[in-house]
């Protein structure tokens, strides 16, 4: 039986090494294979239809921040109507579960077999690259209203590749720094952020801010991205001999899980700087009154005494009865620049789209005056909020300081050469 | 160890008692019509050659590569955990190491020969760190060690971010020139998922398989036997890492991209899930439970917003009412059939059953 057997594997092994020879080399191209390259799709323009295919992770880690950027895109169509200058705009929203194959699979399916002209989204740096290596060779534009990584616009940046309702890492704490420095008049600072690229990137802003205007860094802690007890940095950060603590953390359950740990060890709520979404909207729920007077850095400031913010707030506060964080702000953003564009050009898409995005001065947003620099990224305000109670009484960011065009290269201007761009780490911080 | 491997035969024989007679590959073969068996590769053979031209999109064909891939991945698991009772955690991390490899090949800018060299050596060293970390260990503590390896290579490539580019991960990773399309990178994709599995099927049934049975089933009484039961594992665990490391190679000219995620323990125990799933053991059990999990998580999720919760569904059902898994319970079912009949074999425990009753209860050693 044995001798049976080892010779059926062996003829089993020879047969399967054949037939993968075959398969090499008898291959020929199925048909419509060359008719079913994804191109951006004439028939759809002709009726005045844009298709966009919306990724964001609405289970797993990041499904509050997924849901709350498809929530903020949803409710400008919703109050405004699906049509902009005579084009409805139909989404396909796909769940990516934080996970960067997912997102690329789903990324292919709305391409290839729903046909959408743009892409939105999606959240984690990850995802966002995986997509937008797959969207830019097929010249289909991919709109990011919230993901912050720096490369996204930079080494990794791409003719098709926008960010449109949020700011790189860096970009938007570097205005923290010089006003802590200069305005806020601190001398000596200790960072926590969170070990990863975020982390790193949005630490390095505060510290270059800081620094430049003659403050110092006294100590940088990092903190890993699965902490969930933040006792120990907590009580790390009000030992350090500093006269400001600069907080950057992802959204969600950190920015909570730090401010409980801090103000239960009996430290004054002064000393602190959190950045945008370690002190976004769920956070000042979360913490309620005990934060009043939290200072924090953002480019969205729900707070801030503007006709475009007030209206867009005031609107959710009415479906939700909560104030609006970034990432719902970044969806509504994005949304809003879609119909602004569309209702100037018409129907756009491809490369014209882009064009048309970029060169766009969008003056009152909901994040104030937006711009475009020539690596699609977004030149903006940037806010030092305050935690104020509103006569609603919820909880708002309301902006203490503005920095107005704020730009992804910090007042420096763009490197010769942008790949060449070392990123962030825990030793470099851009000093 | 001159030649362990004819020593052993005598040993394995099913007469011995050492391993159940109808464990799938240990020579019995679990359908006694073989042709059933035989019908089944074929006819997903034949569908798995003809799916370009069945009236697919470039979507269905490019989800199919995904299955596939995963597949593979999934029999690297597969073969140790039925042959070798090693439920490993850490083979999504070898699969994303050696796509890390490639990576940083294509970063460099070398060409795709390079990739798949640079590919192949970060394999074999990962994979012998894994072989020799876990080489005296069993059950339990094997799952531990190969997790905590695991984790070892996922905080690398999130961490060591001027090698790895940390969380953005390494994008536009080129694959060879004439397999740039959706359709021929399928059939390579499908022509490699034929070889691993039938390179698997062939090491299960020649003598260092054998061996590996009779150490999964009783360590001690190998070792007395005189085997060197230690490097056996290394052995076994070599051969899976390099199916694993293959199938990442082919994940990473499939996405062109890798990231941190894919060397995750999620994507390791979601290997664990799918070849329960499919059937420990089995040959067609892998490919059965990539595509059930790979489904579910692509094509399912697009229509329910709790699809985590239907795979957990899925998951528990399994182990509850199908231990044996899909292509287990459907070995188990056509048996009970043809006994019914009258015409089935007299004794022989169930196959895939025992495998997986001797993995899920870590068999005593």
């Amino acid at each position: 039986m044995s001798m049976t057997m080892s010779r059926g594997g062996r003829w089993a092994a020879i047969a399967g090494l054949g037939v993968a020879a075959a398969l090499s080399l008898s291959a020929c191209a199925p048909p419509g294979s060359s008719t079913e390259e994804p191109t951006t799709p004439s028939e759809e323009n002709a009726t005045g239809t844009l298709k966009v295919g919306f990724l964001s992770p609405t289970s797993g880690n990041f499904a509050i921040a997924g849901q709350e950027m498809l929530d903020g895109w949803n409710l400008y169509w919703e109050e405004n109507g699906d049509e902009a200058g005579g084009v409805t705009v139909e989404t396909i929203a796909e769940d990516d579960a934080g996970n960067p194959e997912t997102a690329l699979t789903k990324a292919h399916k709305l391409v290839e077999q729903d046909g959408v002209d743009i892409v939105v989204g999606p959240l984690i740096a990850s995802t966002a690259s995986a997509v937008a290596q797959y969207t830019a060779p097929l010249g289909i534009p991919n709109l990011h209203p919230v993901a912050a990584s720096n490369d996204m616009t930079q080494q990794n940046w791409n003719e098709f590749t926008v960010r449109v309702g949020s700011m790189g890492g860096t970009q938007s704490t570097y205005p923290g720094g010089v006003w802590a420095a200069t305005e806020g008049g601190y001398k000596k600072a200790v960072t926590l952020c969170h070990d990863y690229s975020f982390g790193w990137e949005s630490c390095a802003g505060f510290v270059q801010g800081f620094v430049e205007n003659g403050g110092e860094i006294v100590q940088q802690i990092w903190a890993p991205n699965t902490t969930t007890d933040w006792a120990g940095y907590a009580s790390q950060v009000a030992a350090a001999d500093a006269d400001i603590i600069f907080v950057a953390t992802a959204g969600g359950a950190p920015g909570p899980g730090f401010l409980t740990s801090y103000l239960d060890l009996g430290q004054p709520i002064d000393k602190l700087m959190l950045n945008c979404c370690a002190a976004d909207q769920g956070t000042l729920r979360a913490m309620g009154d005990r934060i009043i007077g939290l200072k924090s850095v953002s480019y969205w400031a729900e707070g801030r005494d503007d006709p475009a913010t007030k209206e867009f707030v005031d609107s959710y506060i009415a479906k939700t009865g909560e104030v609006p964080g970034a990432y719902i702000a970044g969806g509504y953003m994005t949304a809003a620049l879609l119909a602004q564009v569309l209702d100037e050009k018409g129907l756009v898409t491809g490369s014209d789209l882009v064009d048309a995005i970029t060169s766009y001065t969008f003056e009152d947003s909901i994040f104030g005056k937006v711009s475009w620099d020539e690596y699609n990224n977004t030149i903006m305000p940037v806010f030092v909020r305050e935690v104020e109670k509103g006569e609603d009484g919820l909880l708002y960011n309301v902006p203490i300081a503005e920095y107005d065009d704020v730009d992804q290269w910090l007042g420096k201007g763009a490197p010769a050469d942008v790949t060449a761009i070392v990123p962030y780490d825990q030793t470099h911080q851009g000093l | 160890m001159s030649n362990p491997a004819t020593r052993v035969t005598p040993v394995v024989r099913p007469s011995t008692g050492l391993i159940p007679a109808g464990v799938p590959g240990s020579g019995g073969g679990f359908w006694r019509s073989r042709w059933m068996q035989v019908a089944g590769l074929a006819l997903v053979f034949v569908v798995g050659l003809l799916l370009p031209y069945l009236g697919t999109n470039s979507f269905t064909v490019s989800l199919t590569s995904t299955i596939l891939i995963a597949a593979i991945l999934a029999s690297s698991v597969n073969f140790l955990v039925g042959e070798g009772g090693m439920a490993s955690l850490g083979h999504g991390a070898i699969a994303g190491a050696a796509a890390y490899g490639a990576g940083w090949a294509s970063k460099q800018g070398w060409d795709v020969g390079m990739q798949v060299v640079v590919a192949l050596a970060v394999t074999l060293v990962v994979s012998f760190v894994y072989a020799v970390l876990s080489m005296r260990t069993s059950g339990i503590y094997f799952l531990m060690v190969t997790l905590a390896v695991g984790m070892l290579i996922f905080g690398l490539a999130s961490k060591y971010s001027t090698v790895t580019n940390g969380d953005t991960g390494i994008s536009n990773v080129a694959r060879p020139e004439f397999l740039s399309e959706y359709w021929t990178y399928y059939y390579f994709v499908f022509g490699a998922f034929v070889v691993a599995t039938a390179v698997l099927w062939v090491v299960r049934q020649s003598p260092f398989g054998a061996s590996l049975r009779g150490i999964r089933d009783s360590e001690s009484r190998m070792r007395s036997l005189g085997y060197s039961v230690a490097w056996y594992k290394v052995g076994a665990f070599m051969i899976s890492g390099v199916i694993a490391g293959l199938a990442g190679l082919l994940s990473v000219w499939h996405t062109h991209f890798v990231s941190p995620t894919s060397t995750g323990v999620e994507r390791s125990v979601l290997l664990i899930v799918m070849v329960i799933l499919g059937g420990i053991g089995t040959t067609m059990g892998p490919l059965i439970g990539a595509t059930v999990v790979i489904l579910i998580e692509n094509v399912l999720s697009s229509y329910v917003d709790r699809w985590q919760l239907i795979l957990g569904l899925v998951f528990i059902l399994v182990i509850l009412f199908a231990r044996a898994g899909v292509a287990g319970s459907i070995a188990k079912l056509v048996r009970r059939i043809r006994r019914r009949r009258g015409s089935a074999p007299p004794g022989g425990p169930s196959g895939p059953e025992d495998a997986a009753e001797a993995v899920l209860s870590n068999h005593p050693a």
